[in-house]
């Protein structure tokens, strides 16, 4: 027994010690398959035209002025630090694929609804005093869809008036006018000024301050590592940068003054509004939603559905809406309850495995979030150029922002309540949503991102196509849909997307 | 997690049985050589309070969250200075309040082999000893560990290396001290990304913590009667807190200060514990009740 037992011990022992963790989505340095030279032609979503924004002409690489620039680069690659060379390597895996993966960690930092007070009542997250419990904001998914599709419609914008400057002017990098200029990362013939890095970091560190204020420190700090970094990588002078900063600062502003009058502001609602739902949903013969949780929770974000859609009119968001569901009294409600009873009680392992999956419930990176990471792998298998990156990301996550503004009108239109609410012997395996029923947020998500991820990488079309299916049906498995909310917000979520579909095939990138 | 008794403690499986007393993994014992101790042990572990990181709070999404457990224990004394020891448990957890659904498993099978260093008698009052203890715990099924607090385990394997020393009175009192260092495996996530101590992880994998243990216990034994009462701490060596109104997550820090007696007489045992302080643990009441047999072979 003793020789038998110790030798196990033994490798437990050593199996115990590697104990390190290796993220899936490593970065390599970014070499795009092509320039995009012509993409300051492409459509523009909210700016007018790439000329809106003016960017004067650079100093002469002749001149004193450039020179001095040329220098101030040697000098610091003369002396890199290891943290230096970090920055350079990070940043080297591409500025747009590293931007999502922050506002990924950002989201999934605050999407934490605030702690009850002892009497009972909820505190709202106030934007004015974000470091405070509870903080701001609370990152739930429409707050996330949104935030998701700012930085990247911004940062799209932004990259197309850069590209179209950068033809204009037609300077190159740094190492490639000066020998003396070591190219520390693949460098392409992509024209240096303004610098896209400096666009990048402009634009998004100012969009980010107003959707994670708590977070400025750090958003900040890395805005700045990353401008460093095309510096010290040999990829763009001061001036390059300082020209590529101005411009992605100009282009959030015009962000920021949209995202203030987005209707954002109005989604909370009162209590009077809270109680209207309900009462209208009475009026109409039905069981209106009830909070599970204890103390009841006001539901999330009920006037999200008012909230200014990317590439959809507030006709369109009305005209697409889905059917109503069926009544909470009717036959085929009791059918559906009785389901999601029966496919509660008898989960196999693979179907809890599925809700955990696409669960990305409370303080994840939301299901927005997911389909980025899903994308990411598909962007940085395509080695796009940062442009065609921020389109790809543009294209994703306005769908899903507009996925989020029809799904949250359809579910307060309704005000349908969850199964467990009907049937209390319901028990749920992930955390129940705090708002209603119909349809299903997850559905509707994964058939707009499925529908623009298929269009933009038609050959994985199965692939996610089969997400989509196994995000939607994973609800079912954790209790808290039924089978016409995943039916009804597939359908509606699929009609959303070919919105973004359709923008897409006439925006001049292909 | 939230449940003090998750990696079912080293202290309270109580391998009890008429001749040869008492055994744990920490106390100071041995099984007689060629005799083999079995039975089963019954634990109801509750609380209702619990630390969110350092916040002690309740939550009326979970109400008095509740773990019960059947464990299989079974001693072997291979020599007269070496004892292994195997336990496996049945776990079945609920919530008093709120939507989420209980679970239950098998959790993990412990293996352990103790080992007595040495033994003298010290002065003419009584006797002491010294025991090394080697454990390992390895899930007997495939449960997830990613709904704490309704998660039966937290599905790592384990491996412990543990010095006890222990001094027997000869009028029946004994003192015990115990301390334990504990190796963890990472655990595998059915999803694909996690976020915990400040990072956004883009991995299934997450890394388990060390952890530390040590146990002081005392009490009497006399024929086959033996009633020891102990005060353990578990700290854990890395690891997140729980963030402000998150649900627990596997490898967050828990540590806890746990205080317990135990009433053992002719094979049977009745036991009960309380965490008195914690980090990311409830505070849980912990009652036991054991019955054990011995044959020699």
């Amino acid at each position: 027994m003793r020789s038998s037992l110790f030798p196990l011990v033994l490798v437990l022992a050593i199996a115990a010690c590697d104990n390190t963790i290796t993220s899936s989505e490593p970065l390599p340095p970014l070499q795009a398959a092509s320039l995009d030279s012509n993409a300051g032609s492409w459509s523009m979503i909210v700016l007018s035209r790439p000329t809106q924004f003016a960017v004067a002409a650079p100093a002469a690489e002749t001149s004193a002025a450039y020179a001095a620039e040329l220098a101030a680069i040697k000098a610091a690659q003369s002396k890199l630090t290891a943290a230096q060379r970090r920055a350079i390597e990070y940043w080297a895996g591409g500025g747009v694929l590293r931007w999502n993966q922050v506002v990924r960690e950002l989201v999934a930092r605050f999407s934490l609804p605030p702690a009850p007070r002892s009497d009972g009542t909820y505190p709202v997250p106030d934007p004015e005093n974000p470091f405070a419990d509870p903080q701001f904001p609370f990152a739930n998914p429409p707050y996330a869809a949104r935030a998701y599709s700012y930085v990247a419609v911004a940062q799209y914008e932004a990259l197309k008036t850069a590209w179209y400057w950068k033809y204009q002017y037609n300077r190159p990098s740094p190492a490639r006018l000066d020998g003396a200029v070591r190219a520390l990362i693949p460098l392409g013939d992509l024209p240096a000024y303004p610098s896209e890095d400096a666009v990048l970091s402009g634009v998004t560190v100012e969009m980010l301050k107003v959707l994670f204020p708590a977070a400025v420190a750090e958003i900040t700090q890395r805005a700045a590592e990353q401008r460093n970094a095309a510096l010290w990588s040999g990829k763009a002078a001061a001036s390059d940068i300082a020209a590529g900063l101005a411009l992605g600062k100009a282009v959030a502003a015009v962000f920021i003054a949209r995202a203030g009058a987005d209707g954002m502001k109005n989604t909370v609602g009162n209590a009077a509004q809270w109680q209207a739902l309900a009462d209208s949903a009475l009026a109409r013969g039905e069981i209106p939603w009830i909070s599970q949780e204890t103390p009841a929770r006001p539901p999330m974000l009920p006037n999200f559905g008012q909230v200014q859609a990317w590439l959809m009119t507030p006709a369109e968001v009305a005209t697409e809406r889905p059917p109503a569901p069926p009544s909470t009294s009717s036959a085929q409600m009791q059918q559906e309850v009785s389901e999601v009873r029966r496919t509660v009680e008898h989960l196999t392992r693979e179907q809890l495995a599925i809700a955990y999956a696409w669960n990305d419930g409370a303080g994840t990176y939301t299901p927005p979030g997911h389909w980025n990471d899903i994308a990411t792998e598909y962007i940085r298998g395509a080695r796009m150029s940062e442009v065609r990156a921020a389109r790809a990301f543009a294209l994703l996550n306005m769908a899903m922002q507009d996925a989020a503004v029809g799904c949250w009108g359809v579910k307060f239109l309704y005000f349908n309540p969850r199964p467990g609410q009907l049937d209390p012997t319901i028990r749920t395996v992930i955390g129940l949503p705090n708002f209603p029923a119909y349809p299903s947020g997850h559905s509707t998500f994964s058939a707009a991102a499925a529908a623009v991820l298929s269009y933009l990488f038609p050959q994985a079309a199965p692939d996610f196509e089969a997400m989509k299916e196994e995000a939607s049906i994973s609800r079912l498995y954790g209790g808290i849909h039924y089978r016409s909310d995943i039916e009804r917000g597939q359908e509606h979520g699929a009609r959303i997307g070919g919105y973004v579909v359709r923008f897409a095939q006439l925006d001049g990138a292909n | 997690m939230t449940r003090g008794s998750t990696v079912l403690p080293f202290l309270l499986i109580a391998l009890a049985a008429a001749p040869l007393r008492a055994q744990t993994i920490d106390d100071g014992l041995l099984v007689p050589r060629r005799a083999v101790g079995t039975g089963f042990l019954y634990a109801h572990d509750s609380w209702t309070r619990y630390w969110e990181g350092s916040l002690t709070r309740d939550n009326g999404n979970i109400g008095t969250l509740t773990t019960q457990s059947v464990t299989w224990v079974a001693g072997y004394g291979v020599t007269d200075r070496l004892s292994v020891m195997a336990m496996v448990p049945y776990v079945w957890t609920r919530a008093s309040q709120g939507p989420l659904q209980g679970m239950g498993g098998v959790q993990d099978l412990t293996l352990a082999a103790k080992y007595q260093l040495l033994t003298t008698p010290l002065t003419d009052r009584g006797t002491l000893r010294a025991m090394v203890v080697g454990a390992a715990g390895i899930p007997a099924s495939n449960y997830t560990p990613d709904f704490l607090p309704l998660s039966i385990g937290l599905a790592s394997r384990w491996f412990s290396g543990r010095f006890t020393l222990n001094f027997q009175a000869r009028e029946g009192w004994f003192l015990n001290g115990s301390a334990a260092y504990t190796w963890r495996t990472k655990v595998t996530l059915d999803r694909p990304a996690y976020y915990t101590a400040g990072q956004l992880y883009m991995s299934d994998e997450v890394a388990m913590p060390d952890m530390f243990d040590y146990t002081v216990s005392a009490g009497y034994q006399h024929g086959r009667l033996c009633i020891p009462i102990s005060l353990s701490q578990r700290r854990t060596l890395g690891g997140g807190d729980i963030r402000r109104q998150d649900m627990p997550f596997v490898s967050n820090r828990m540590d806890f200060v746990k205080a317990a007696g135990l009433v053992m007489y002719r094979g049977m045992s009745l036991g009960a514990s309380r965490i008195v302080s914690g980090r990311n643990v409830g505070q849980a009441t912990t009652l036991t009740a054991g019955l054990f047999r011995t044959f020699h072979l």
